[in-house]
Parts: C-alpha cells; structure tokens; sequence
C-alpha cells in the first residue's frame, strides 16, 4: 500500500524541491537544522545541497531580492558568514567546508579576471603575476624568461611593456599570436621577482591547466586567452556588477555539474585498474564503487568481488544494494540527484558477488588481488576520513601488501590539515548496536559506543582515483591547490 | 479397433525376424533400464525428507538431499518418457532409426539435465572455499545410525544450534556423552572390548557429532587420548571393571586438562591485569572470562572493552557476565575496533586452536584485533589449555577453516528495511518490479554469502601464550603439543 499520506520525512529531495519557493533566510535555517540531525547523511547529498544553498545566496544578489552584488568582496564576504554557519552545524563533515571553499575559489577567480580586464585596458603582461607598477604604466620589469614576452605588445607597438632588446631581437613579427596561444596561456612557473610580491596579487599564477576545467570548454592549449580577446573585442563599459553574478553563476553551475558526472568521470578509470581474474574487496554500498565495477563489468571483465557488510551502519544499504542495485525503490539520495539514477545490481552484469561480515576481511585478503574503498571526506596531506571498520581493512591490506584504492571525487578533497584526527571521527547512535528496548538493563550497565568513521593515515592507501585521474597520495597537496585559494582556508569564527 | 489391434499384433509379428541381433540386445537392455526407472521412482518418493518447521539451522544437508533427490526424480521422469517412447516406436512399422536414436536420447537427457541442477547448487558456494562444502549443520535425526546414543544424539544437536558452544564446552560435553554411551555398552559375545568398543561402537558417535558441526581440536584431541586408552585395556579384564576405568579416566581428564587447567591459566593471567589497566577482549572465551572475574575478585581495579561481530554475538554474552559481577565494561561493535584499541592495556584473547607454527586458530576476527593492538604496541596474550594445541600447521585461513550456514548472517524479519512502494507503477509493473531482500539471495544468480568461523592469527602479533605448563611464546607451541598431547 502507498504510503502517499503520510507527511515526508525532511531529507535532500524535499529540501531541493523546497529551495526554489522558500525564502533565502529559511532555507538556511533548514538546512542547517537537516545538517544537525544528521538527516543528511551522505557526502555527497551534503554536497549538492551545500552547493545549491550558496547558488540561490548568489542569485539573491546582495540586498536580498535578486539585484546585483556591488563588488565581490561583499560576496566573497556574504558567503564566507553563510559557510561558517554551515560548516558549524555539522563540524564533521568536511565536505560542506569543502564546497564552501570551491565556491569561494570560484568567485575570486571571476575577480581575478575582472581585475584583468582592467589591467589589460592600461596594457600590462597578460602573463606572469600582475603587476601594479604596469598598471600604472611605468616601465615593465626584465622580463626573466622568454614566456614572459609577449609578442602581442610588438604588434600593438606599445612602448614600456616590452623590452627593447626583446623587440630586436624578435624582428619577424610574422608570427601571428594567434599560432602562438600556448605561450601566452602556458603556467610561468615563478620569476623570481615574483616572491616580492604580494601575495594577494599572485592569484593568478594558482591557476594551472590541470585545475577542473570548466565542463564544455576546450583544454587550455587550445584556448585563447580570455585577456587576448578582451584587447580586440570593444571593452564593456562600467556594469561589473552584473558581470559578478553572472560569472559566478556560471562557475557555480560549472561545480554542479561536476557534482552530476563524478561517478562517470571516475568510472571511466574502471578498465585502467580491473581485468579478468581479479578479486576485488570493497565495502559499503557507496554509488561511486558500483558504478566504478559496473563499467568494467560491462567492458566483459569477468571478476570476483567480496563486500564487507559494514554492520551496524551501514548494512542494510549493503545488502539493498546487492540485491537490488538502484531498481525501484529509487532511494532519496539518487532522485535529488537528478542522475540517470537507475543502475542494475553487480550480480545482473555477470559479477560474482560474496557478501560477508566485516570481521571475515583479514581471513580472505591474502587472496584478494585489489582493495577499493570510498570515503567520506580525503585530507590534503592524503589521509582518508572513511565509514568505521575502514582502518581495519586497510590495516590487513598493508599487511598482506594488496594495494588499496581510494574512489573520491575532487569535491571530497579538503585543503584542512587534519591536526586532530581524533577530532574527526563522528559517533553514532548505540541503539543501532544493542536496541534501548531490547537491552535496557544492558544499556544502563554497560557504555556502547558505536563509532561511524575511521581516520586512515595516508600510509595505507596506494592510489587515489579521483574524477581527474588517479594520483599518488603525495600528490594531493597539488590538486588541492588547484581547486582551493589558500586565503579561503581559514573561514574564520562565527 | 479390434483390426487395428489383431493388424499391429501382426504387424509386430511380422517384425520380429526382421529384428538383427543387435536390435534385441538394444531391446533388452531399453526393458531392462526401464525396470530400473521403475524402481528408482518407488525409492525416490520415501527418501525425500519431510519438511521441518525448525527454526533457521534447517541445514544445507537436507537442502542438498532434496534437491539430489529432485534430480534423480527428474531424471528418472527422462528417462521413462524416453522409454514409452522409444516402445512405442517399436511397436509402429518402419521406425527403425527412432529406436537408437531413442537409446541415445536418454544418456543426453541425463547430462542436459544434470549439469543444469548441478549449476544450480553450485552457485551458492564460494568457489575459494569449496573444499569446506557442504556446510554440516543438522536441525533433525534423519539417516542417523541406530548405534547412536540418545545422549550423543541430544549433544548433536544442541552443539549445531550453538547451545553448546566453545571448544572447551564442546569437549566436555562430549565427553560426558560418551561416559554415558560407553555405560550403556554391552561387548558383543565373541570379541572383546578394547577390539570391539572403538570401531563399532564409538566410531558412529563421531560421526555423527561430526555431520552436527566439525569437530574441534580439543574434542579430535580427547578421542584420539580416548581410543589409545580403550585399545591399551587388557582383553581380559571384565566389562564392568573396564567401563569404571574408562569413566574415572575421563572423569580425570576432564578435572585435569580443562577444569585445574583453566584455574591455573586465570591465575596466571589475572597477574597481567594491574591496577588501572584496560583489557580488552574479543567475543566470548570461557576461560578469558575466568580470567577477568578472577582479577576482579582479586581486587584489581580495571576495566574491560569487549569487541563483539555478527552474526553469533557472543560478547554481549561475555559483556553481560561482567557487567553483573559488577566491571566496568564498554561494548563495541567490530566497527568500533580502531577507536578502541587505543584505550587498551593489555589484549586477552581465547583460542580454538594453537597451531604447530604459533598461529592462533580463533573466532574470525581475532585476526584484526591482534594485528591492531601489534600495531599499537598493546600486548596480546592468548590463554589455551594444552588440550587444544594442534600438530597441524597453517599459513592462511582459508584450508583449515569451517563455514556456518549462512542463513545466519540473514537479518531476522523485523530488521528489514520497510521498502516504499512507487506509486507510478501499474499493478502489473509493481508485481515484477517487486523488490528483493537478501532473503531471497539463494535465487538470486551469481551472490553468494559467506560465514567463516574461525580465523588464523599470523605468530608475530602474539606476545603471549599461557597454559598449564606455563608462559611460553608462540613458538614453544608444538614443544607443549608434544608434552601433553603425543606423550612425549
């Protein structure tokens, strides 16, 4: 019988279908009220609904009723006193402070661009940090190495921006820019001029080609500089206002999406790390591992995979997904996703699947060829925030030297140095362990702890397979840094 | 009709010269397969075992007889219309080829189906483990031999249901069992019992004890102490003398090996528990518990973490004892074992089996809370009567091993997940679209679910092992086999 009746229990889909009707203030206040009791759950429903909060703040503009933002520091401010309140609602989940950072990440590269812009009006290098002595037209510094020249001054035949020498010398003006574009787009490394700089005028030069590039755009060697545009194009007057929250909006929707396609992108990795043969242990019934299996499982690679239950949080999910992959009854989680959220189960695509208790993990692993596990939250120094009983199996694949690989969308990698691990770890209800009605003289008499998460150093783990590619865990710090502005770590106190 | 009759009577008259040799021996072996069939069918339908209401142990053994004899059923029902078939086509004129091809017919029939009921079964057990199928669990008597003692034949059945569980329970309990049986024994008229008692009379208790749960290595130990000393008894000693004899000796073995034995271990042990210390320990070892209640009684003020697994849950058991003797006692499920072990003092751990290598045999699981403490640097000292030390060695879990029916790990009814219901769906699309539980695994192609019992604990995460003969590490293990279980 339809439970069509009764009210629905708040969760992700409610609170996405509620986000678009109710005002600004109380969709804060709802969501921070579902992060505190943990009626959402997952890390990457907290995500989603993170994202799709701070895209209705930049769409309220900055009095609240959709007007515009009157410069991005009031943005950048507006958001960080919204993340603040987030992140304290539910301290332990590090992906809302992740979100919170990539959005900010986001609006100050649209002011970075704007800034730019402004610059190039007054003919400064578009390449290497900007300068404030070029903005004002003085003359320009030696340029240290030959990326740093711009053959685009010689043909604009401006005086001071280029060097003397360097125009003499680059007497075939022929070249046309636009068959040099790798030049100009290419990462300058560090001049060593640049260490006297501000930092905060140096924001440029954190943005590499091997950040998420915006989904839809073509890779950076093939795009033109947006800056080299700009010189040609007639220069929007005044209205940069407007341009704020329509760039934002863009970047923002750029980090939905990204959202939406992790899984695909990850998946695409399958073939790289499974063939024919293999035994495969992982645990939970986390989306990213069964899509991730499922691709190569539907490339013909015949394998073994045993899952660890993870009682008593976890399991029923476990044995859900098992059974039913994601065929009706399509969970919460999947229909506020918006994903192509069916998947048939593991067993349908041909794969053996053994489900066995999690205490069963060191007895098999000498016969396991793979480990795969998913976490809740990756820290930059490689570290894992992951489901409870994570560091056991870890423990026994070091032992037994099988590699262990770590599925994690970028939007799961914090830029936090994890100082206190023990801090980390979230507790949970001991009613899952021993019922309160069952055992209530058991309760009263004995302390039950039933821990959710497990802090895994990053010793323990061989790779990690994120939606850019795989990557060794001492090769995070890089990827954090493109993703996140070191001046947006520090949110700040409430 | 009757012309017809008279007219393929004759038909078939006429026939018969014309039928080779070979054709009649084919003939003769078709009736004489058929008579077999016939007979097969008579024995198939009684062997079939009556459905029992029992609760869920109701034992892979029955289920795999059902479907065996399923197959023959099936088979049998082949090879019978094979056979009307290829009679009828004797009878009709002109179906020379339909008779061979009707002799071959079956043979293929036999394969096809087969293979398919063998496919079936098969894809419920765990190819990595498959030389530990069937799983020998036993919820009723069927196909018992009549030799068997009632009170071996109670025994049996309370150890499959884990009534009776632990190896030291195991192997008293057994041996009570068999004082009573060997009580109950009269030596046949010409032979004599030392002969007779051990091959005749014991060796089907065993066995069937074995098709309840494979034995442990205490209670492997105790029958092979049992029938050296059965077979050393002087043949002319009378009965009566005899049975005392073996009663008072397993009465002394019981006192000496298990009972003195664990108060001299939980003396020892209890040594280890200092004041202020944090024990922890895993699921439920008797003589862990012995241990603890001992130090507590001591006065040592300590508390206990008891880590406990699905699906048999006996540390809730342990942590429940405890809790009433008055400790302090904190409870963790398996998931809970990182956040734990960094609290702890001092690991103590019971045992199945010491092996010859100094691998300790143990609860599944065992293996992971030692590596964690080694790890953490927190001693683990096993306690072990010398009863269950083992000449066997082992490198990995997965040889020696024992699987329990993995209904267990099935969560009972209540505790599963109340499915919505799409209310898009017609009622045709719901019915097939009706979900599935895990309940329905075995019908479900390519899951598989698996139940070890035991787990091995490599020597090098165990700091201690105390027995009666002392503290020795792990090494000195087959040292002490020697001593206490080979005499020497």
């Amino acid at each position: 019988m339809p439970s069509a009746l009764a009210p629905p229990t708040p969760s992700l889909t409610t609170y996405l279908r509620s986000l678009d009707e109710a005002p600004l203030d109380k969709s804060i206040t709802t969501l921070i009220s579902l992060l505190k009791r943990r009626q959402i759950r997952s890390s990457r429903s907290c995500a989603l609904a993170t994202t799709k909060l701070l895209i209705r703040v930049v769409e309220a503009g900055e009095d609240g009723s959709d007007g515009k933002w009157s410069s991005t520091q009031a943005l950048i401010a507006h958001i960080r006193t919204v993340g603040r309140k987030l992140i304290s609602a539910q301290p332990k989940e590090i992906v809302i402070g992740n979100i919170v950072r990539r959005v900010l990440g986001v609006i100050r590269e649209v002011a970075d661009r704007d800034s730019e812009t402004v610059a190039d009006l007054s003919g400064s290098e578009i390449s290497g940090p900007t300068s404030p002595i070029t903005i004002t037209g003085e003359r320009s510094v030696l340029p240290m190495r030959l990326s740093e020249f711009s053959p685009r001054d010689v043909l604009s035949g401006r005086p001071g921006t280029a060097d003397s020498v360097a125009s003499s010398t680059f007497s075939s003006p022929a070249a046309a820019p636009q068959q040099r574009p790798n030049l100009m787009t290419a990462p300058t490394g560090t001049s060593l001029f640049s260490i006297l700089q501000h930092p905060q005028t140096q924001t440029r030069s954190t943005s590499s080609p091997y950040a998420t590039p915006p989904a839809g755009t073509q890779s950076p060697a093939l795009r033109p500089s947006p800056t080299f545009k700009s010189t040609i194009s007639t220069i929007p007057e005044g209205g940069e206002s407007l341009d704020i929250k329509a760039e934002v909006l863009d970047g923002l929707a750029e980090l939905l999406d990204e959202l939406s396609v992790v899984d695909t992108q990850i998946a695409e990795s399958a073939l790289e790390h499974i063939h024919s043969g293999e035994v495969i242990l992982t645990h939970g019934s986390s989306r990213t591992v069964q899509r991730f299996l499922l691709t190569a499982a539907g490339k013909k690679r015949r394998f073994t995979v045993f899952v660890a239950e993870l009682y008593p949080n976890d399991h029923l999910a476990v044995h859900d997904t098992l059974v039913n992959g994601s065929l009706p009854p399509v969970s919460p989680e999947d229909e506020g996703l918006g994903e192509k959220g069916r998947w048939k189960a593991l067993t349908a695509a041909g794969v053996t699947v053994v489900l066995v208790p999690d205490t069963a993990v060191f007895a098999l692993m000498p016969r396991v060829n793979k480990v795969l596990l998913s976490p809740h939250a990756v820290m930059a120094s490689g570290s894992l925030l992951a489901a409870a009983g994570t560091e056991t199996i870890c423990l026994a694949a070091k032992e037994h030297r099988v590699p262990v690989v770590v599925l994690a969308g970028v939007y799961k990698l914090s830029p936090v140095y994890p100082f206190d691990e023990e801090g980390m770890v979230e507790y949970g209800d001991p009613s899952k362990v021993v019922g309160f009605a069952e055992d209530g003289r058991f309760i009263d008499g004995v302390d039950v702890v039933n821990p959710i998460s497990d802090f895994v150093g990053a010793e323990g783990v061989g790779l990690y397979v994120t939606n850019l590619g795989g990557c060794a865990p001492g090769y995070l710090y890089r990827v954090v840094g493109d993703h996140y502005r070191n001046e947006d770590i520090e949110l700040g106190r409430d | 009709m009757s012309e017809k009759v008279s007219s393929a009577a004759q038909a078939q008259m006429a026939e018969e010269p014309k039928l080779s040799p070979a054709e009649l021996k084919k003939r003769a072996k078709a009736e004489k397969q058929a008579r077999r069939a016939a007979q097969k069918e008579q024995e198939g339908a009684p062997a079939i075992p009556p459905p029992t209401a029992n609760g869920v142990p109701h034992g892979q053994a029955s289920q795999h007889d059902e479907v065996r004899q399923e197959k023959k059923a099936k088979i049998v029902q082949a090879k019978s219309v094979q056979q009307s078939k290829s009679s009828g086509s004797q009878e009709s004129k002109g179906e020379r080829v339909a008779p061979s091809s009707a002799q071959s017919l079956p043979a293929r029939g036999k394969t096809t189906v087969a293979a398919k009921e063998e496919a079936k079964v098969d894809s419920t057990v765990v190819e990595l483990l498959s030389h530990l199928y069937p799983i020998q669990r036993r919820a009723n008597m069927s196909g018992v031999s009549k030799d068997v003692h009632p009170a071996v034949l109670a025994l049996g059945l309370q150890i499959s249901s884990y009534e009776i569980c632990g190896s030291s329970a195991r192997c008293i309990a057994m041996l009570h069992a068999f004082k009573e049986a060997i009580h109950a024994y009269t030596t046949p008229r010409d032979t004599s019992l030392p002969r007779h008692l051990v091959s005749h009379y014991l060796s089907p208790q065993i066995e069937y004890l074995r098709s309840c749960r494979p034995l442990a290595e205490s209670m492997g130990n105790a029958i092979r102490w049992l029938k050296k000393l059965i077979i050393e008894i002087d043949p002319d000693k009378p009965e009566h003398e005899a049975k005392n004899l073996l009663s008072e000796e397993i009465d002394r073995f019981i006192h000496e090996r298990i009972v003195v034995t664990d108060q001299a271990i939980a003396a020892s042990a209890s040594k280890q528990i200092r004041e202020g210390s944090v024990v922890l320990t895993y699921a439920k070892s008797n003589i862990v518990q012995k241990t603890i209640l001992q130090a507590h009684a001591q006065g040592t003020r300590f508390r206990v973490i008891v880590v406990d697994s699905r699906p048999l849950f006996e540390g809730k058991r342990l942590a429940t004892s405890l809790m009433h003797a008055g400790l302090e006692v904190e409870y963790v499920p398996f998931s809970g074992l990182a956040h734990v072990v960094k609290d702890a003092t001092l690991v103590l751990l019971g045992a199945h089996s010491m092996l010859s290598n100094g691998r300790l045999q143990s609860r599944i699981g065992t293996a992971s809370v030692a590596l964690r403490a080694h790890i953490a640097d927190v001693p683990v000292i096993v306690c072990c009567e010398s009863v269950k030390f083992a000449g066997k060695v082992a490198l990995d879990s997965i040889v020696l091993n024992e699987l329990a029916p993995p209904e267990e790990l099935l969560l009972p009814p209540s505790h599963a997940p109340i499915v919505p219901t799409n209310t898009k769906d017609t009622p045709e699309a719901a019915e097939s679209n009706k979900t599935k539980t895990l309940h329905d695994w075995a019908s479900i192609p390519n899951l598989q679910l698996l139940n070890p019992m035991y787990d091995i604990t490599p020597a090098e995460y165990i700091r201690m092992v105390i027995c009666e003969y002392g503290s020795v590490p792990p090494s000195s293990v087959p040292v002490v086999h020697r001593l206490a279980n080979e005499g020497m």
